[in-house]
C-alpha cells in the first residue's frame, strides 16, 4: 500500500517538471511562426467589460483586423483593476507593447520621460479634419513640449451637478446657482429629511475630482492653480485656497452629505441618488456609464444636470465644469519605421471620427464634435451632452498635480470633512507639490 | 561510500530543489528590491544613487508609523484571536463525527471565498444607511451604540479586527486538528500516567505536545497580518485620511501608484525587517514558555 | 452524565449556529449572483425579484471563463505536486537530521514568509523576461511554489517533529535507506500535514491575481483571477457578472477542500497503527 503510494507521488512529481520543459520550448515555437512578411503589433487595453463601451472598442478592433488580413494583432485585454499594475512593470523593465491605452497628464509625462513613447504628430498632421475635430485643449494632458502622444477617446466632466427634479420641486427649491442658495437648500432639505448631497468617497479621490476641483477653480481661478501647481508665484498656502478648502469644510458642517460617505464608494453614492434618497449629487460624466447600466428608467427621467453653483468673489468663471480628457492609445518607442504606418491605421480605427460616433453612442462623453442621436442614448446623457458642450471646461486637479500631490489632496479632503484644520492640510499639499517640481527640475 | 557521507549527500540532495528554488525566485527578488531601495527611481527612465535617503524618510513619514501601529493591531488580533480561538475550536471539534465535519467545513469556508465577497458583506453590515448591525442595535434599544463603524477614524480599525479574524481561522482550526489527532494516543497515554484530567490535562498534556505546531500558527499570523491588505482595502480602502492604511497597502500605493519605486521598494526592505524582528521576537517568547 | 450531556448540547448549539454564520457568504454570493445590478444595491440580503440564471452563462463567456479555468486547474495541479514534493523532502531532511547551517537554512526559508509578493513583481519581470520564461507556464509554477515552499516545510515539519525517533531505527535496522523511509514512512504518516499544506497551497495558488496579471501576457495561458476581474470598467463594477464568475471560480476550490480535509482525520488511524 505505502509502496504504491510513494510510486504514485514520484511519476506525478516527473510528469509535472516534464510538463514545465514541455510547455517552455513550444512556446519558442509558436514566436519563430510569425515570420512572413506580415507586420505584428502588440495591443493592451482595458477595454475588457460588458459595458457598452468596452463593447464597441472591442468590436472596432475586431472589425479593423478583418478588414486588414496583412496586419496581425496581439491584443491583449487586460482587467482595469490592474491594469495600471501591469503597464508600471513592463515600462520599468523596458518591454513596453507597441500599442497601449495611456491615461493623459502624469502618465504622459513620465513616460515620455523615459523615453517610452514616440510622437504621433506626423498622423494628426496628416489627418487635419480629423485632428481639428478635437475640442479645444483635447490633447494637452498628452503634449510634452510641441509634440503630442495620442489622442483621446474620451472625455471625462468631472463635476456634474445632478438633481432629482422632483425631490427639489417637493421641497419648493430650485437648483441652487450660487453658494447662498445651495447653503439654503441645503438647510430646507435638511429639515424635511433628506439627504441634500450624496457623497460616496471611500476612494477619496472622488470628493477632489468631483467637488473640489470646480469649487477651488470657482474660488480662486484658474490662472492662480496653473501657478500654484508650477510652484511658481503661488503657493497653496496662500489665503485664497486656504479660503477654499475652507469653503468645502462649510458644506460638510452644514450636514450636506450622508452619514459615513467615507465608508460608500463611487457605485453606491450614484445607486443612493438614482434610489431617490438624496436630492443632488456632484458627480462625473463616468456617473452616466454606471447609471445608464443600473438606474431604472423612471429615475433617469428625473435627472437633471447642472454647473456647480457660483462662489462668493470668486476669481473663476462660474459657467464651467472641471474635466479631462480620457485615455488614448500611445505607440511604444520601439514600433520600427515599417511597422508605423499599420500602427497609425490602427490609432485611427480607434480614435477617428467613426469610433468617436460610436464611443458616444454607447453613453461615452468624447472630447471630438460629434452630433449626438439622442435617440440612441439614455435621456441624462443627452442633458449632460448639452451642458458640457456649452460651457468651458476648468482643470482637474489630480490631472495637473503630480501624484504624491494629488494624494495629499484626496486624503487632505477626507480628513477636512472629519473636522481637520484647513491651514495644517494646505501646508501638506504645497510641502508636496514643491517636492514633485523640485525633483523634475533636477 | 560510508554512512557519513550517505547521510550528507541526502540531505544535500533533499534540501537542494527547495534551496535552488527559492533562492532563484524569492530571495533574489527581494535583494534586487532592497538595492532598488539605495535609488531615487520612478520606475521608469533613470536612477539616481540616494544612499539611504529614502530609508531616512520612510522612517520620518507619520503615515508610515500610522500604518504600523494598525499593522501590530491587526497581528495582536490575529495571534491573540485567531489561534486561540481556533484551538478551542479544534479541541471541540476533533472527532470525524458527521456534525463536527459540517461545522469544521463551515468554518473554513471565508477562506474559500475572494475578498471582494467578504469585504461586500461586512462592508454591508457596517453600511452607515443600511447596514445590519446599527439596525440591530436600534432594535434592541441600544440606539445610542450606534457608529460609523467604518468611516469614523476612532473605531474603524476595530470594526475591521472582527472579520479578520472571522475569516482567517479555517487554516490554524485544520492545522491544529491535524496536530491534535496525530497526537491523539500519546495525549491519552501521558494523561493516563500522570493521572491528569481536564484543564490539567489539557496545559500539561496536550499544549505541549501540539507546542511546536502552534509556534508554526504565531509565525504564519505575524506574517500572514503583516502582508494582508486586501480586505481591508475592499472595506475601507485604507481611508479616511490614511487612518486604516497598512504597510502592505503603503508600499503598493508608493511603488505602483505615484511613481515612487525606488521608496516603494524601501518601505518594503522596511516591512521585511521589521517582521523579522517580530518573529524572532515571539520565538523567543515561546521558547521560553517551552521551558515553563 | 445529565449534566454533561445538557452542557454538550449547548456546545453543539453554539457551535452549529457559528457554522452557518461563516457559511452565510457562501449562499449570499450564490443569491446575488442571480440578481440584477440594480437590487444588487437597493436590496442586498434580499431574495432577487428576478431570477437571472443566465448570469452565469454570461459571465462564463464574456470573460472566456473555461480557458482560464483550465489553465487554472493545470497551474495549480502541477505547482501542488511540486511544493508537495520538494516541500515534504526539505522538511524531512530539516526534522530529522543535524548539520552544519541548518539554522542559517530554516532562517532564510522564515525570511520567505515575510515577503510582500509585490515588491518581487518588478524583479522576477525582468529575471523571467530574459530567461525566456514569461508567457509560460512555468512562469506562475516556478514562482507559486518558491514563495508556497516556506509555509509548506515549516507545517510538515513541526508535523514530523512529533513522530518518535524509535520508527526510523526500526527501520534502519531492517536495512532500509533514508529514500525507504522518506517515502513509506514519513510521508503517508504526514498526510494530515501534506494535506493541510495541500488546501493551503490551492486557495493561493488558484487566487493569485498579482503573477497572473503581470507574468502572462497570452490570453490562451491566463489563469481565473484575470477572467474574474474583468467586469469592472475602473468606474464600477458590474455585480451580477462579477458575483456569477465568482460563484463558478469557488465550486472548485471547495471540492478540493472537502477531499483533502477527510485526510487530515487521517492522524488518527496512522496514530492507532503507530501505538
Amino acid at each position: 500500500m505505502m509502496k504504491k503510494k510513494a510510486t504514485v507521488f514520484l511519476t506525478l512529481a516527473l510528469a509535472a517538471s516534464l510538463a514545465l520543459t514541455g510547455c517552455g520550448s513550444k512556446d519558442n515555437e509558436t514566436k519563430t511562426e510569425g515570420g512572413k512578411n506580415k507586420v505584428t503589433l502588440t495591443l493592451w487595453h482595458n477595454y475588457s467589460g460588458d459595458d457598452q463601451r468596452a463593447k464597441t472598442m472591442r468590436s472596432i478592433i475586431e472589425q479593423f483586423q478583418s478588414s486588414h488580413p496583412d496586419i496581425k494583432l496581439d491584443v491583449q485585454a487586460i482587467p482595469p483593476d490592474g491594469y495600471r499594475t501591469r503597464l508600471k512593470t513592463v515600462a520599468a523593465a523596458n518591454e513596453m507593447p507597441d500599442l497601449f491605452v495611456m491615461w493623459p497628464g502624469v502618465m504622459t509625462k513620465e513616460f515620455q520621460a523615459g523615453n517610452l513613447i514616440q510622437p504621433i504628430n506626423e498622423l494628426l498632421d496628416s489627418k487635419k479634419e480629423w485632428k481639428d475635430g478635437f475640442l479645444p485643449g483635447s490633447f494637452d494632458g498628452f503634449t510634452v513640449g510641441s509634440d503630442i502622444y495620442s489622442a483621446p477617446i474620451a472625455l471625462s466632466p468631472t463635476s456634474i451637478l445632478f438633481y432629482n427634479q422632483s425631490i427639489l420641486e417637493q421641497n419648493g427649491l430650485q437648483v441652487p446657482k450660487t453658494w447662498d442658495e445651495l447653503l439654503h437648500a441645503v438647510d430646507v432639505l435638511k429639515g424635511n429629511k433628506m439627504t441634500p448631497i450624496a457623497l460616496g468617497n471611500k476612494a477619496a479621490w472622488l470628493a477632489q475630482s468631483s467637488i473640489f476641483s470646480s469649487l477651488a477653480d470657482r474660488v480662486t481661478g484658474t490662472e492662480w492653480f496653473l501657478k500654484a501647481a508650477a510652484q511658481d508665484g503661488a503657493k497653496f498656502t496662500d489665503p485664497e485656497f486656504v479660503k477654499a478648502l475652507g469653503y468645502m469644510k462649510q458644506l460638510g458642517d452644514a450636514g450636506a452629505f450622508p452619514a459615513g460617505f467615507n465608508a460608500m464608494d463611487n457605485t453606491q453614492m450614484e445607486q443612493y441618488f438614482a434610489q431617490g434618497k438624496a436630492a443632488m449629487m456632484i458627480d462625473g460624466g463616468w456617473a452616466l456609464t454606471n447609471l445608464a447600466t443600473s438606474a431604472s428608467a423612471e429615475a433617469m427621467a428625473q435627472m437633471g444636470a447642472s454647473v456647480l453653483p457660483s462662489m462668493p468673489d470668486g476669481k473663476g468663471d462660474p459657467n464651467t465644469i472641471s474635466g479631462v480628457v480620457g485615455t488614448g492609445i500611445a505607440m511604444s518607442n520601439k514600433v520600427t519605421a515599417e511597422e508605423k504606418d499599420a500602427a497609425y491605421e490602427l490609432m485611427y480605427a480607434m480614435a477617428g471620427p467613426d469610433a468617436q460616433k460610436r464611443v458616444l453612442e454607447s453613453n461615452q462623453l468624447v472630447s471630438y464634435k460629434v452630433d449626438l442621436d439622442t435617440s440612441k442614448v439614455t435621456p441624462i446623457f443627452a442633458k449632460v451632452y448639452e451642458l458640457v458642450n456649452t460651457v468651458n471646461r476648468t482643470p482637474v486637479y489630480d490631472g495637473v498635480l503630480g501624484s504624491a500631490a494629488a494624494d495629499e489632496v484626496n486624503n487632505g479632503l477626507q480628513e477636512l470633512l472629519m473636522g481637520g484644520k484647513p491651514e495644517s492640510i494646505a501646508k501638506k499639499i504645497q510641502e508636496a507639490q514643491a517636492r514633485a517640481v523640485q525633483t523634475d527640475s533636477k | 561510500m560510508n554512512s557519513a557521507n550517505r547521510t550528507r549527500a541526502f540531505i544535500a540532495v533533499g534540501l537542494l530543489p527547495a534551496l535552488l528554488l527559492f533562492v532563484t525566485f524569492v530571495i533574489l527578488p527581494i535583494l534586487w528590491s532592497a538595492y532598488y531601495g539605495f535609488y531615487d527611481w520612478k520606475g521608469i527612465g533613470k536612477a539616481t544613487y540616494i544612499g539611504f535617503d529614502n530609508y531616512a524618510e520612510v522612517i520620518q513619514d507619520p503615515v508610515f508609523w500610522k500604518s504600523l501601529q494598525n499593522n501590530m493591531l491587526i497581528v495582536a488580533a490575529s495571534v491573540f484571536g485567531q489561534v486561540p480561538i481556533a484551538l478551542v475550536l479544534a479541541l471541540l471539534l476533533m472527532k470525524g463525527s458527521r456534525l463536527h465535519t459540517f461545522i469544521r467545513s463551515a468554518v473554513f469556508m471565508p477562506m474559500v471565498l475572494s475578498s471582494v465577497v467578504v469585504g461586500i458583506i461586512w462592508g454591508y453590515i457596517y453600511h452607515p444607511e443600511i447596514g445590519v448591525l446599527n439596525f440591530v442595535l436600534d432594535s434592541i434599544g441600544l440606539g445610542s451604540w450606534k457608529q460609523q463603524w467604518l468611516s469614523d477614524p476612532d473605531v474603524s480599525m476595530y470594526s475591521i479586527m472582527v472579520p479578520i479574524i472571522w475569516n482567517y481561522i479555517g487554516p490554524y482550526l485544520i492545522m491544529f486538528i491535524a496536530a491534535l489527532n496525530n497526537i491523539g494516543s500519546d495525549m491519552d497515554d501521558a494523561a493516563k500516567i500522570d493521572g491528569a484530567e481536564g484543564s490539567r490535562k489539557l496545559f500539561s498534556v496536550t499544549l505541549p505536545l501540539i507546542w511546536d505546531t502552534i509556534k508554526v500558527a504565531v509565525v504564519l499570523c505575524i506574517s500572514g497580518s503583516l502582508k494582508a491588505f486586501d480586505l481591508i482595502y475592499v472595506m475601507t480602502g485604507g481611508g479616511p485620511a490614511h487612518s486604516t492604511e497598512l504597510l502592505a497597502s503603503y508600499m503598493y500605493n508608493n511603488t505602483f501608484s505615484i511613481y515612487r519605486y525606488g521608496y516603494g521598494s524601501a518601505v518594503s526592505t522596511t516591512i521585511i525587517i521589521v517582521s523579522l524582528l517580530l518573529v524572532a521576537g515571539s520565538q523567543y517568547l515561546m521558547k521560553r514558555g517551552d521551558r515553563l | 452524565m445529565m449534566l454533561r450531556r445538557t452542557k454538550s448540547g449547548i456546545v453543539n448549539g453554539l457551535m452549529i449556529i457559528y457554522a452557518l454564520i461563516t457559511l452565510y457568504p457562501l449562499i449570499w454570493l450564490f443569491i446575488s449572483s442571480l440578481k440584477s445590478n440594480e437590487e444588487f444595491y437597493s436590496r442586498p440580503f434580499q431574495l432577487p425579484t428576478k431570477w437571472h440564471w443566465d448570469s452565469f452563462s454570461r459571465a462564463w463567456k464574456i470573460s472566456d471563463m473555461g480557458t482560464s479555468m483550465l489553465n487554472s486547474i493545470i497551474v495549480t495541479a502541477l505547482s501542488l505536486v511540486l511544493t508537495l514534493a520538494i516541500g515534504a523532502l526539505a522538511a524531512y531532511v530539516l526534522s530529522r537530521f543535524q548539520f552544519r547551517f541548518k539554522l542559517l537554512v530554516m532562517g532564510l526559508f522564515l525570511l520567505g514568509m515575510l515577503i510582500p509578493i509585490h515588491s518581487t513583481l518588478v524583479p522576477l519581470f525582468i529575471m523571467m523576461n530574459q530567461t525566456h520564461l514569461l508567457n509560460t507556464y512555468g512562469a506562475l509554477i516556478l514562482p507559486y511554489v518558491a514563495f508556497e515552499l516556506p509555509i509548506a516545510i515549516f507545517i510538515i515539519q513541526a508535523y514530523m517533529n512529533t513522530f518518535p525517533k524509535e520508527i526510523e531505527e526500526a527501520a534502519f535496522i531492517d536495512g532500509i535507506g533514508y529514500w525507504g523511509i522518506f517515502l513509506r514512512m514519513m510521508l503517508p504518516l504526514s498526510t494530515p500535514a501534506l494535506s493541510t499544506v495541500a488546501i493551503l497551497a490551492v486557495l493561493r495558488f488558484w487566487n493569485d491575481f498579482s503573477f497572473a496579471l503581470v507574468f502572462i501576457s497570452k490570453p490562451a495561458l491566463k489563469t481565473l483571477p484575470l477572467s474574474l476581474s474583468m467586469f469592472a470598467t475602473g468606474y464600477m463594477t458590474d455585480y451580477q457578472l462579477t458575483m456569477a464568475a465568482l460563484a463558478m471560480a469557488v465550486v472548485p476550490t471547495i471540492i478540493v477542500y472537502l477531499i483533502f480535509q477527510r485526510s487530515i482525520m487521517q492522524g488518527m488511524i496512522a496514530g492507532a497503527v503507530k501505538g
